[in-house]
């Protein structure tokens, strides 16, 4: 029991990070129609960012945090201007290619800044272990499944009880009638991208001292956000969020259980059974083309 | 004036050598290439980085010595980064534009296996540091190890587990590729050997970040001692995130967990109950060769030097030496290195057996309580 309490954390904690990265795909998605290829590498930013705050300027805590945030928002901005903006009347796939290429810049840039050894980013609760029932907790992982549970809820605020949000999903539902209906649709558009570049900025924080911050670390978050939002849904909030959640465990509780060696099948292997069975998704509706 | 016939003839004979004359002047003037195929760029250049320097640090120290017979030493590198293709590419590029007379091969057997058929075809000798039995038991004539194979870094890592931790439950982590496989399977072997039982054994994906399953699975198992088969970045986080989850039972790691690009990413708290078992323990107290080569590498480079490093360091002194006496030509040189007994480098006395293998003698270390610093527990030397 001590041992499946600590294993349900961690993967709950993982599954956190995974959850808010598949989340802000699912922003973009929603907002744009755009599959978001550098959203790991939005992650690796967020978490150089405070390698970056942190370590190379030695902020403090809330300061670094908040002025990585910053840049992660600013550099949602940016993306959105250079990127989106000037592919908008281009079709879907020019868009989606051109994320696979600024993810691969982002990702060289990064080994160009930051060099190819890894950096150790500390946790502000660094070193402190709780003990619940016999089992070993590092408070970093509670406070990753706080920090999400928080984020979920402060999202869940925004889309449904902010004009801001509810004109976000206006412009994901219908993006003419949005504009007919007299919303500045490109603001909220930046406003997706800027979302989601926060949100990965978050997602990277937690993850620095769980992982070590190197630049190769983006693709298998990429990966397991993408498994993590087609088990869920496409375009679902609730979806990535549990999409998330579950990848997380089963990764950790099937290494334990089942196959320490096939754990990454074990997660691929559902979301290829999804894609074959049920297709949307545990929340999705029917696949049908964007008004 | 009029010429003779015999002195036509010699005018006829001299202007005919003059090229075969310019053209040995120039190679005797010009530099010997060597070929140096490494990771400097992507995960694996966190000790590829160590190569590079070494290399470059070695080719200096034989120019300034006099290079070869008269001729300077010129290492020409390509990037083989964290992949086989663009390994057996470099190495490829390399053999056609510059011609090496030797080259060093990277330390990571999987780069080396899909070189090794490249190697056979140009047919050059090659150092490598790659510990996976199989380059070896492949056959290949040309290639020689500067570092202990893993059967005998796995046999270290038992000897530590069983004489210094008395173990009688161990268990087995190591990296699913074909390093981690042969260790531990050599070491699941040896313990058998021993009569001693191993409880569990667990692996994971090159390129996983979270181990917790197969730490508490190891756990779960009871084991008194985990030995761990890594590379230094996974290594470091396996040592951490085994802190973390509160595991208690020591911890017998190979080499790479404990150099200087994966001590960088530990706290010393994670490194209690560590144990590691070593190519060479650098150790600047010994004086000598192994202290001047320590400061100086220090000085040029602003880190400390790992053991993997110094082992090319050592390698290029013995090609500088090899080159000397047995000159360019491949057989040769192959023929001299393959001869080689009891060579004293910096970090090991190297012996090549018939397979290529050189080098037989580890260090079990320790962290200093509450430091980074490593000290001696053990030396191992191994038949």
């Amino acid at each position: 029991m001590t041992d499946f309490i600590q294993l349900f954390i961690n993967g709950l904690a993982i599954g956190g990070v995974y959850a808010l990265a598949a989340i802000g795909f699912v922003i973009v998605y929603s907002a744009t129609g755009v599959v978001n290829f550098a959203a790991g590498q939005f992650v690796m930013f967020g978490t150089f960012a405070g390698v970056a705050m942190l370590l190379n300027a030695e902020l403090p805590w809330p300061v670094g945090y908040g002025a990585a945030l910053l840049a992660m928002a600013l550099f949602g901005a940016l993306f959105f201007a250079v990127l989106y903006l000037p592919l908008r009347k281009s079709p879907v796939v020019t868009i989606i290619i051109g994320t696979v290429a600024i993810g691969i810049t982002m990702q060289n840039a990064a080994l160009l800044a930051f060099g190819s050894w890894p950096f150790r980013l500390p946790s502000p609760v660094e070193g402190v272990n709780l003990t619940i029932a016999g089992a070993t907790i590092s408070a970093h992982a509670i406070a990753v499944v706080v920090v999400t549970a928080v984020m979920v809820a402060l999202l869940w605020l925004l889309f449904f009880r902010t004009s801001l949000g509810i004109g976000m999903r206006a412009v994901a539902q219908d993006i003419q009638a949005a504009r007919l209906m007299g919303l500045k649709v490109n603001r909220l558009l930046a406003l997706s991208w800027v979302l989601a570049a926060l949100l990965a900025g978050i997602a990277g924080l937690m993850l620095g001292p769980m992982w070590f911050a190197d630049t190769s670390m983006g693709d298998p978050i990429a990966l397991k956000a993408f498994a993590a939002t087609i088990i869920g849904g496409f375009g679902s909030l609730p979806g990535a969020i549990v999409g998330g959640l579950f990848v997380g465990l089963s990764e950790v509780l099937g290494a334990s259980y089942v196959s320490s060696a096939y754990k990454d099948l074990i997660s691929f292997g559902i979301m290829i059974v999804f894609l074959l069975v049920r297709p949307q998704g545990v929340f999705g509706e029917r696949v049908q083309d964007r008004g | 004036m009029r010429m003779t016939r015999q002195e036509f003839l010699k005018a006829l004979l001299a202007a005919a050598a003059m090229p075969w004359a310019a053209a040995a002047r120039a190679q005797q003037g010009s530099p010997i290439v060597v070929g140096a195929t490494v990771p400097m760029t992507g995960p694996l250049s966190l000790t590829g980085k160590q190569y590079h320097n070494s290399l470059m640090m070695a080719e200096e120290d034989i120019n300034k010595a006099g290079g070869i017979n008269g001729r300077n030493l010129k290492i020409m590198f390509e990037d083989t980064q964290a992949s086989n293709s663009t390994a057996v590419n470099a190495f490829v590029k390399l053999a056609q534009e510059t011609k090496p007379a030797l080259f060093f091969l990277s330390s990571y057997s999987t780069q080396n296996l899909a070189v090794a058929p490249e190697l056979k075809k140009v047919q050059v000798p090659a150092f490598y540091a790659g510990g996976a039995d199989a380059v070896a038991e492949s056959g290949n004539e040309w290639m020689f190890r500067v570092r202990p194979a893993d059967s005998v870094s796995a046999e270290g890592m038992v000897q530590c587990a069983l004489n210094v931790l008395k173990a009688k439950k161990p268990g087995i982590l190591y990296i699913q590729n074909d390093f981690g496989q042969g260790g531990a399977q050599t070491a699941a072997k040896r313990f058998e050997a021993a009569g001693v039982t191993v409880a569990g054994m667990e692996a994971y994906g090159q390129n996983d970040k979270d181990f917790s399953a197969q730490l508490l699975g190891l756990r779960g198992k009871g084991v008194d001692v985990i030995l761990i088969f890594n590379y230094p970045q996974d290594g470091a986080l396996v040592l951490r995130q085994a802190k973390l989850l509160g595991l208690k039972m020591p911890l017998v790691t190979s080499s790479a967990a404990l150099v200087p690009a994966a001590l960088q990413l530990l706290s010393p708290a994670d490194l209690d109950g560590v144990w590691g078992v070593v190519d060479t323990f650098i150790d600047p107290a010994v004086g000598g060769r192994m202290q001047d080569f320590v400061e100086r590498y220090k000085t040029k480079f602003g880190t400390d030097p790992d053991p993997y490093g110094l082992a090319y360091y050592d390698g290029a002194m013995l090609a500088a030496e090899g080159l000397r006496k047995a000159g360019t030509d491949p057989k040769a040189l192959r023929d001299w290195l393959a001869a080689v007994k009891d060579w004293r480098g910096i970090g090991h006395v190297y012996s090549y057996d018939a397979k290529g293998n050189g080098v037989f003698d580890l260090a079990v270390v320790k962290s200093k309580t509450g430091t980074k610093s490593l000290e001696l527990v053990q030396a191992i030397k191994l038949n």
